[in-house]
């Protein structure tokens, strides 16, 4: 087992994680939340982690985690991917490994070793302006031998570099090209639209294999997801699984989490869509530990470690033949309306025996949304259900995301 | 009351378990999770109990833990209706406070932090801090505050306190809520027997004290009212007992009831019984019966055949409430007037339309069989014809139907009874509004939303479509740089609405404009001392700013103003009918209305008048009279109302100082 594991960013949850593990480690994130590590015993080394320069680097970090007797490094989110990889390549003694985190952050370069190493993936380019997103579209149309008066190929366009789907648009015409792209979206992928049905998994990677999959069947992207996948996907889990180990062989990941998203088509073929190597977004990690009956967090920090014995991953995760007994779901509330002055559950709600809790405030006094959100925007809060049939699940998924909460 | 599934109480418990394992730092994360589940669980009686069991382990768990309740024992009665009317999570965790206070008050649970006695006095005291909650009467500003979810949440943590905790500390309390109730002559008198049941099972009113001996006055006047009823422990065997006495016990019988029924304004069941064996049998009994004044014995006198079919017909033991309505009907003379008889004669022939029966069917609890709707109605009817000020709006948002019928009442008998007969065969009510016919039935939704059938029957019948009609009205009135109610009163109520209108409001600078001026009018037109000593002749719908206790501005109310006279000590002050019903406010700045022991007729609401005037924001006068009377009102009276006002609602205002030309 490692001697010290420092987590790089900040996450009540994991931390909470480590100290049930009660396995030493030491927390990286920005000065702001030294005061509350000190109140509340929490190992804790404050480190500008938004800055680069002579006096923030990996360099200087590594001397300062040396008293912890620090040996694996787990990035929390997106933005500490680097720090962690910097650091896990000086502990393992392995340049690449700081070399694969920078391929965890830059999309294109993550779909052009997708590319080589054989999975399929839709075309894709780097962009630089307008025009470029526009020559991008009219090739596709040539390939797709689009005929006069016909519909555009729709094309995405990403930043390179950020967590899920913040920045992304989706173009559907060349009128679209004009209309939704603004100059600061440039330099950034773009990529033809890949069919299928999308969902994303979350492989726990131990010595470079799989230790433990989980699928999570998304029922509306960024609103709502639930765990174990529905019986669809569930039947499609062997093939899934022998193409998320095919995606950690080419990357050549040994250890830590993939989070890769993918689309599956009706002929049973995944579409790579892109990967990251940190904790997801949506609470999927929460939702994974209550049905699995296992605590997550702290087995993507062990997954970590190179030195964990067999016996100790077999203490955290569960068995290969487990089997979930109950369904976790939860979607996310966003206002519909931009002017709203109070929170109302619906009566329904009261009585539904899959509701297990929200997490829902009312609003403060005279607030409204920006017109400038981004992504997603931030979430209200988050409604979550437990229940034994994935497709009455999926129904109420569906259902409480239309209903308005805020009025 | 909704039942909830065992699946709710698994979930609760398994969120429960994880809150318990969860280390420190994330405690206040889950305990938020937590508060979602008991928000839900809390919509129920079986919800509460299930929480209630768990209360002693979710305290040690430290659910409370860098919240305002960490510490039981500095806790303040005062503060827990203030945290109720914030909304979920304040009024979850609140609602989990006194669950686990209720553990350590009965001995259930232990604390090392609180000892049962204190407990105890804290919930007590909360308990009469929170009679609005307890009695589900809630007031104007907690409706206008509180969503109907959150007050469902407060209302079943009052019953599940009540039923669960010793109560014997709140019981003068208690009596005297009941004596300010009774006091005002509600027509609804549902919630003053709940009250009276509640006291007269849960504690020991046999002691010697005036307290004990007022609060078994108003236990007879229900549940043992004569010598005869004590004896018979039900219904049949007193119908057995009357069949078979004589006219001596007859008469005693009838003196009892008919006293007891006049002092505390409730009837009960048994009165039927025995009014209907003497209209039969003995119809001289009546009077006494009726304990009639003067007046009411020369009206039956007079008409006694036509009431005694009404009594035949109407009066039943779970209808028995309107025979004080009759008592009242009579000593005013109503059915000397032709149009009344006429009116009540129609009633008694027609037929009540589907959907009606249904509504009226809605707002009874335990409805005798053999009563037919039609009987209701009339009985209800008779209530309001007898007891105009006892009209209550319930917890709809409609106090201006509920004035109105008051008013109509009041003035225009005939009137209401033909509306009712409208409404009850057609349901639906036709009113003009400037040359333009409203049918209620074409029109939008008024301001009810949902109906709470929490009201007399003749209420339930006529709201829905007053308020739409209402509704409709003051929508074609807005936008006219002037308070709406200037036009939609004198429409909606009728010719005793003065034409002049002054809004202290001005719709043009968005400010309040002149109040000085305003109040001029408003003492020139009618306080006494400055109205050449005329007293009004006809209510006077008056608009009023309530505040909170601390003299913040709540919202809007509708009133009528009834009369302006001095009190015993020789206060003036002004009188009005609050369809709210409630006989504890407090608005703020010591100005708390008064409906008993300052002059008031039952159901009037009554302040000094500087401090109704400081509360006025709209009214209607006669604006030729005034003219002449504007100069004598001194100004220092007007700028110590100005003063209550400037500091309390009008602190949410801009004033402008500017002279206005009224």
């Amino acid at each position: 087992m490692a001697k010290c594991f420092a987590l790089i960013g900040w996450s009540l949850p994991v931390i909470e994680s480590m100290q049930k593990l009660g396995k030493p480690y030491v927390v990286v994130s920005l000065p702001d939340f030294e005061p509350y590590a000190n109140e509340n015993d929490i190992p804790f080394v404050p480190y500008q982690l938004d800055e680069w320069s002579d006096t923030s680097n990996s360099l200087d970090l590594l001397e300062q985690l040396k008293p912890f007797d620090v040996d694996v490094a787990v990035p929390l989110y997106e933005e500490t991917v680097e720090w962690a990889g910097a650091l896990n390549s000086i502990y393992r003694g392995d340049p690449r490994v700081l070399n694969r985190a920078f391929l965890f952050r830059n999309k294109a370069m993550m779909k052009r070793k997708a590319l080589i190493g054989g999975l399929r993936v839709g075309l894709f380019e780097e962009v630089y302006n307008k025009e470029g997103v526009k020559a991008f579209m009219k090739r596709l149309n040539q390939a797709n031998l689009q005929l006069e008066g016909e519909e555009d190929s729709w094309v995405h366009i990403k930043p390179f570099a950020s967590a899920g789907t913040v920045g992304h648009r989706l173009l559907k015409s060349m009128s679209d090209i004009d209309d939704k792209c603004e100059d600061g979206d440039f330099p950034c992928l773009a990529e033809s639209h890949l069919p299928g049905r999308e969902f994303s998994c979350e492989a726990f990677i131990h010595k470079g294999k799989i230790r433990f999959l989980n699928i999570t069947e998304y029922v509306k992207l960024g609103f709502s997801n639930f765990i174990p996948e529905g019986r669809y996907l569930e039947s499609k889990r062997d093939l899934i699984h022998k193409h998320v180990q095919k995606l950690v062989d080419i990357f050549g990941i040994e250890y830590g989490m993939v989070h890769p998203e993918w689309f599956l088509t009706e002929n049973d073929e995944l579409n790579f869509g892109e990967t990251a190597c940190r904790i997801p977004g949506g609470h999927i990690l929460e939702l994974c530990s209550k049905s699995y009956e296992f605590d997550a967090l702290a087995a993507f920090v062990v997954s970590h470690d190179p030195n964990a014995t067999e016996e100790e991953l077999n203490a955290i995760f569960p068995d290969d033949s487990f089997k979930p007994r109950n369904y976790h779901g939860n979607v996310m509330i966003y206002p519909h309306k931009r002017r709203f002055s109070k929170l109302e559950i619906p009566e329904e709600l009261n009585n539904e025996p899959y509701f297990v809790e929200h997490t829902l405030v009312p609003p403060l006094e005279g607030q409204k949304l920006d017109a400038d959100r981004d992504g997603f925007g931030n979430h209200f809060g988050t409604i979550n259900f437990k229940g034994e049939d994935p497709d009455r699940m999926t129904e109420l998924l569906k259902h409480y995301q239309t209903v308005d909460f805020y009025v | 009351m909704q039942e909830i599934t065992d699946k709710v109480f698994d979930n609760f418990d398994q969120s429960l378990r994880d809150f318990v394992d969860s280390a420190e730092i994330t405690k206040q994360d889950k305990a938020t999770k937590l508060t979602s589940q008991v928000d839900v669980l809390s919509l129920t009686r079986n919800g509460l109990s299930h929480l209630y069991s768990k209360s002693a382990v979710l305290d040690e768990a430290g659910i409370f833990k860098g919240t305002a309740w960490d510490e039981p024992d500095k806790l303040i009665p005062f503060f827990v209706k203030g945290t109720l009317k914030a909304g979920h999570p304040s009024s979850s965790f609140e609602i989990l406070s006194e669950l686990r206070l209720l553990g350590y008050a009965t001995g259930v649970n232990t604390s090392s932090k609180i000892s049962q006695e204190e407990a105890q006095d804290f919930l007590e005291e909360v308990m009469v801090h929170n009679l609005e909650f307890a009695l589900r009467e809630p007031s104007e500003e907690t409706r206008s505050i509180m969503s109907d979810r959150e007050m469902k949440k407060a209302f079943n943590l009052f019953s599940f306190i009540m039923t669960e905790i010793d109560l014997s500390g709140v019981y003068g309390k208690l009596v005297e809520e009941i004596r300010l109730k009774c006091a005002q002559r509600p027509i609804l008198t549902r919630k003053t027997r709940e009250l009276i049941s509640l006291v007269n099972h849960r504690f020991d009113t046999s002691g010697n004290s005036e307290v004990d001996r007022e609060m078994r006055t108003f236990i007879n006047a229900i549940y043992a009212p004569s010598e005869g009823s004590v004896k018979c422990p039900d219904y049949a065997s007193y119908q057995k007992f009357v069949d078979q006495s004589d006219q001596r016990t007859l008469a005693e019988e009838a003196h009892a009831m008919g006293e007891l029924m006049n002092e505390t304004g409730l009837v009960s069941g048994y009165h039927a019984i025995l009014l209907r064996r003497l209209v039969n049998d003995y119809k001289d009994l009546v009077p006494l019966c009726l304990d009639l004044n003067d007046r009411g014995i020369a009206e039956w006198e007079k008409f006694n055949e036509l009431v005694s079919n009404i009594i035949q017909e109407t009066v039943s033991t779970d209808n028995c409430q309107c025979i004080y309505g009759l008592t009242r009907m009579l000593g005013a003379n109503l059915f000397s007037r032709r149009p009344v008889r006429v009116g009540l004669e129609n009633l008694r022939k027609i037929k009540i339309n589907s959907q009606v029966e249904k509504r009226i069917e809605k707002s009874l609890i335990n409805p005798d069989a053999e009563v037919t709707i039609l009987q209701y109605l009339i009985g209800g009817t008779i209530k309001v014809l007898g007891q105009p000020l006892g009209v209550g709006q319930g917890n709809n948002p409609t106090c201006q139907s509920a004035r109105g019928i008051s008013m109509w009442s009041q003035h225009s008998p005939a009137k209401l009874i033909d509306m009712i007969i409208t409404v009850a065969t057609q349901n639906n009510l036709m009113m003009r509004f400037e040359n333009q016919d409203l049918v209620s039935n074409h029109l939008g939704k008024g301001l009810v939303d949902k109906l709470d059938y929490n009201l007399d029957v003749v209420s339930v019948l006529l709201v829905p479509h007053l308020d739409k009609i209402y509704n409709e009205m003051m929508k074609r009135s807005y936008g006219r740089a002037d308070d709406p109610h200037k036009w939609v009163n004198p429409a909606m109520y009728g010719q005793w609405i003065q034409i002049g209108f002054a809004s202290c409001y001005d719709y043009l600078s968005n400010s309040i404009l002149d109040f000085e001026g305003f109040l001029r009018i408003f003492y020139a037109a009618f306080h006494l001392d400055y109205n050449g000593h005329h007293e009004m002749v006809y209510p006077n719908p008056v608009g009023i700013f309530i505040t909170s206790n601390k003299g913040d501005m709540v919202g809007f109310h509708a009133v009528s103003l009834l009369r302006v006279n001095k009190d015993d000590e020789g206060v003036m002050r002004a009188y009005f009918l609050n369809p709210n019903n409630e006989g504890r406010q407090d608005w703020g700045q010591e100005i708390r209305p008064s409906v008993h022991g300052s002059g008031e007729k039952p159901g009037e609401s009554s302040l000094p008048f500087h401090q109704f005037a400081a509360r006025v924001y709209a009214f209607h006068y006669n604006c030729l009279e005034i003219k002449d009377r504007l100069n004598i009102v001194p100004l220092e009276l007007l700028k110590k109302v100005e003063d209550l006002a400037h500091s309390s609602w009008g602190k949410s205002y801009v004033w402008n100082q500017q002279t206005k030309l009224w």
